[in-house]
């Protein structure tokens, strides 16, 4: 497969999971600020600690002001990871692969751009929010579904299943931490937000029944065997993904990115809970991001430039260059 | 004719109308006597229905065009006619042998002008005009290209005078496109209007990129393996960006752009995530002059460092060839009558429209005094632009092509006015008339292949002649009957 397009299936996957994963943290935190906040300050207070776990800094949101905070994240074309700008991305990756993408998939994906375009989002915005963040956490879920469905799982569905994996894992983790930048300690309903963003409410009460508390929150986001949100689970896709596309036998590595998914792994499959809490569940959760982060440049640099490339290039402006093809 | 009719306010006016033989749109040429008869019985809501639906199709479909000039571009769709032109077999075949005629002459042109240029020494066509044509690439001079053969594929404009005669208004030998609004014009009008295209032996077009392909892989340097084509596309932001992977789909062959391929030791290889590839075969929609950094235009980001030096050896093979520019360039059109004669000692079987060089100092005072009576068209444009419709042109306008005619002769050339056919189109004030053109696209690979018809193009726009797309034309699934 050429490396442009197991890039921009890469991107497009990791571009819509980023537009579902914000929708949903928009629709939980919006009605969670319904218990928090009246007035326009209160409402920053609120917002801040939840942007700042999404890397916004708080002059945006002196900009936006509170109360307009969910409509900016959701149309602004200024913010980069903005929903709509995630499905034009999306969309324009998809736009460069269309001989890689069923009819199927691609009909969902321009009908949504479409919607976009054309104001047929603003409008079911303005007739509640909420029905156009379901619209597009639906959307989201129906494009995995066709993904599994209509293309054949060779190694372009391995790259978007690659890209989706390693966007939930970085949602997974900043919703998790989002807990680490209140002033207070984490209240009942911060704790059913959080849950309610990773779409994990449910499949936490059947594990814990009604026992919330922050040790068994994070338990649960980080190392569930099988809930396919936690971080474990994910960590574990991406290894699995990474050693079918490549052929290496698992536990073992061919690249950099396997080398690095290993030690993640490692680390989410023979740590527990105590020794995140006694290091940190800040720090754990900060390093794993930077963990992501260098995975994604890691794959770039394996699959998608040359060795003559990466060496003259430099290790520095490599990073650079798989930056510049995220904002492409 | 009931008061019901699709046609009650149909006028022919003075032109020659594709589906009516009299002035009143009551009598149908019999090829179109069903469409006709069908197109009656439906009412005008049902008929704007289909069209809603054709369009909404190629939205969603992802099947647009870029418009340049607003900011960004904008993708748009290419309006489609859901009202089929017509063309009966025995016309056709007739054009066909024209067509067929023509791409043979263009190409013992080119290969004539790139090695010993014997039309030239015998007088036929200036040197000065060969050299001078934008196009003209002095690095092709004494190389063979594959099977010497330089415009694999070619798009020919042609359209239709007021006596009906066809006539060749353009050829287009560099990237032609629009091939595949062809076949999507015609899965369309089956979807849309199954009972109308149901039983009427409608020559069919699906073999296109099968054709193509074919014609590609006639070319690979390496014939032992299984030759590996790519298209070469600009990228996501040209205007036929939808076409170029839509092709490539088809064809079932990777749709590359210049950062994908790399040139090592004079080879061509893309890059894909288990290393390098060799490349045989490029398809590319992409201009000569931004191919290769190295030999044209330094500043071009889609072409590819080398690339032409794996081409001059032999090692990869281009379609179309560099330098076909030269054959297209409306000046060279004005000789291909003779073309056709000198290599062919035939009589051109279509023929051209009767053209000025401005270069020839009686043509060009002749087009001077007569602006408001000519068309006059820069030698080296395309896409209608650069053009002067003088009857339709204000005095400002024509002074300023005055200008630009004295100032460089031999980019200009000039027509009359000719009165192009038209054809029943749905419009906002029902079916009326619209001046049509047709685009046929000849494959010349390992013989000369044309699928049946071609790219019907309308000008969408009242009484307008300009039929492109970045100008408001639209475009008709076209028809050719066996029957007939």
């Amino acid at each position: 497969m050429l490396s442009r397009v197991a890039d921009n299936l890469y991107w497009m996957s990791r571009y819509i999971e980023r537009a579902e994963g914000m929708a949903r943290m928009i629709q939980v935190n919006q009605s969670l600020a319904l218990e928090y906040a009246d007035n326009d300050e209160q409402l920053k207070e609120f917002w801040q600690p939840v942007l700042k776990s999404i890397c916004i800094d708080e002059v945006h949101l002196e900009e936006v002001g509170g109360r307009k905070i969910g409509k900016t994240l959701i149309f602004s074309e200024a913010y980069g990871n903005s929903i709509r700008s995630s499905i034009y991305m999306a969309r324009e990756n998809a736009r460069m692969v269309r001989d890689q993408l069923s009819e199927e998939l691609w009909l969902e994906l321009n009908n949504i751009y479409l919607f976009f375009r054309d104001g047929g989002a603003e409008e079911l915005y303005e007739q509640g929010s909420d029905h156009l963040l379901d619209r597009i956490s639906r959307f989201s879920l129906v494009f995995q579904g066709l993904s599994d469905a209509t293309i054949p799982h060779g190694e372009g569905w391995r790259f978007l299943t690659l890209g989706k994996y390693l966007e939930r894992t970085d949602q997974t983790s900043r919703m998790l931490d989002t807990l680490n930048f209140r002033n207070k300690a984490p209240s009942r309903s911060d704790l059913m937000s959080v849950l309610r963003c990773c779409i994990a409410l449910s499949a936490f009460r059947q594990q814990f029944r009604g026992n919330l508390s922050l040790q068994n929150v994070a338990n649960f986001l980080l190392f569930s065997e099988d809930f396919p949100r936690s971080i474990r689970f994910c960590i574990r896709t991406i290894d699995h993904s990474l050693h079918t596309i490549s052929g290496s036998p698992s536990g073992t590595f061919y690249n950099e990115a396997e080398r690095l998914t290993g030690s993640a792994l490692a680390m989410v499959n023979f740590t527990n809970l105590e020794q995140v809490m006694e290091k940190g569940l800040h720090e754990t959760l900060d390093e794993l991001q930077t963990n992501l982060i260098e995975i994604g440049q890691r794959v770039f640099e394996t699959y998608v430039l040359l060795p003559s490339e990466i060496k003259s290039l430099g290790e520095s402006d490599a990073a650079q260059l798989a930056q510049a093809q995220q904002q492409q | 004719m009931n008061s019901h009719s699709q046609f009650k306010n149909y006028s022919v006016d003075h032109f020659f109308d594709e589906m009516f033989i009299d002035n009143e749109g009551e009598n149908p040429r019999p090829h179109y006597e069903r469409i006709f008869k069908r197109l009656d019985s439906l009412t005008e809501s049902e008929i704007s229905e289909r069209r809603q639906q054709a369009d909404t199709s190629f939205l969603e479909h992802g099947i647009t065009f870029t418009v340049y000039g607003e900011e960004g571009g904008t993708e748009r769709i290419f309006p489609f006619d859901p009202i089929p032109r017509v063309i009966p077999e025995s016309e056709w075949s007739v054009i066909e042998r024209g067509l067929r005629q023509r791409i043979i002459a263009l190409n013992l042109f080119l290969n004539d002008i790139y090695h010993e240029g014997k039309i030239i020494k015998d007088g036929i066509i200036p040197e000065e005009i060969v050299r001078s044509s934008k196009n003209f690439r002095p690095e092709m001079i004494g190389f063979d290209p594959p099977q010497e053969v330089y415009a694999h594929i070619c798009g020919t404009d042609l359209i239709r005078d007021d006596q009906g005669n066809y006539l060749v208004l353009e050829d287009n030998a560099r990237c032609p496109s629009g091939a595949s609004y062809l076949l999507e014009n015609r899965e369309i009008i089956k979807r849309t209007f199954p009972q109308t295209f149901g039983g009427m032996s409608v020559r069919p077009v699906e073999v296109y990129p099968d054709l193509l392909l074919r014609t590609l892989e006639h070319l690979s340097p390496r014939k032992s393996q299984k030759p590996v084509c790519v298209l070469l596309t600009p990228g996501v932001h040209n205007s036929a960006y939808f076409e170029h992977t839509f092709l490539a789909r088809q064809m079932g062959i990777e749709i590359v752009e210049g950062k994908d391929l790399i040139t090592i030791d004079s080879f061509v290889y893309m890059r894909t995530t288990r290393g390098l590839v060799q490349v045989d075969v490029i398809y590319r929609r992409l201009d000569d002059e931004f191919l290769d950094p190295l030999v044209f235009r330094k500043d071009s980001m889609l072409g590819v460092s080398g690339l032409m030096d794996a081409y001059l050896r032999g090692h990869v093979a281009l379609a179309n060839a560099v330098g076909t520019g030269v054959s297209d360039d409306k000046v060279t059109y004005a000789y291909v009558p003779e073309m056709i004669k000198y290599y062919l000692d035939e009589d051109a079987i279509l023929q051209n429209v009767p053209t000025y060089l401005c270069w020839r100092e009686s043509d060009r005072s002749h087009v001077l005094e007569n602006l408001e009576n000519l068309v006059v068209k820069a030698a080296n444009e395309s896409g209608g632009y650069g053009m002067l419709i003088g009857n339709q042109s204000t005095a400002k306008e024509r002074e300023e092509f005055a200008r630009l005619i004295t100032s460089n002769p031999r980019e200009y050339i000039a027509q009359p006015i000719i009165s192009l056919s038209r054809h029943p189109t749905f419009c906002e004030e029902g079916i009326a008339g619209r001046h049509v053109d047709l685009r046929p696209f000849i494959l010349y690979g390992e013989d000369v292949e044309i699928v049946p018809g071609g790219l019907t193009r309308v000008a969408l726009r009242k009484g307008s002649l300009v039929v492109n797309s970045s100008q408001g034309g639209g475009s008709k699934d076209t028809w050719v009957l066996k029957d007939f």
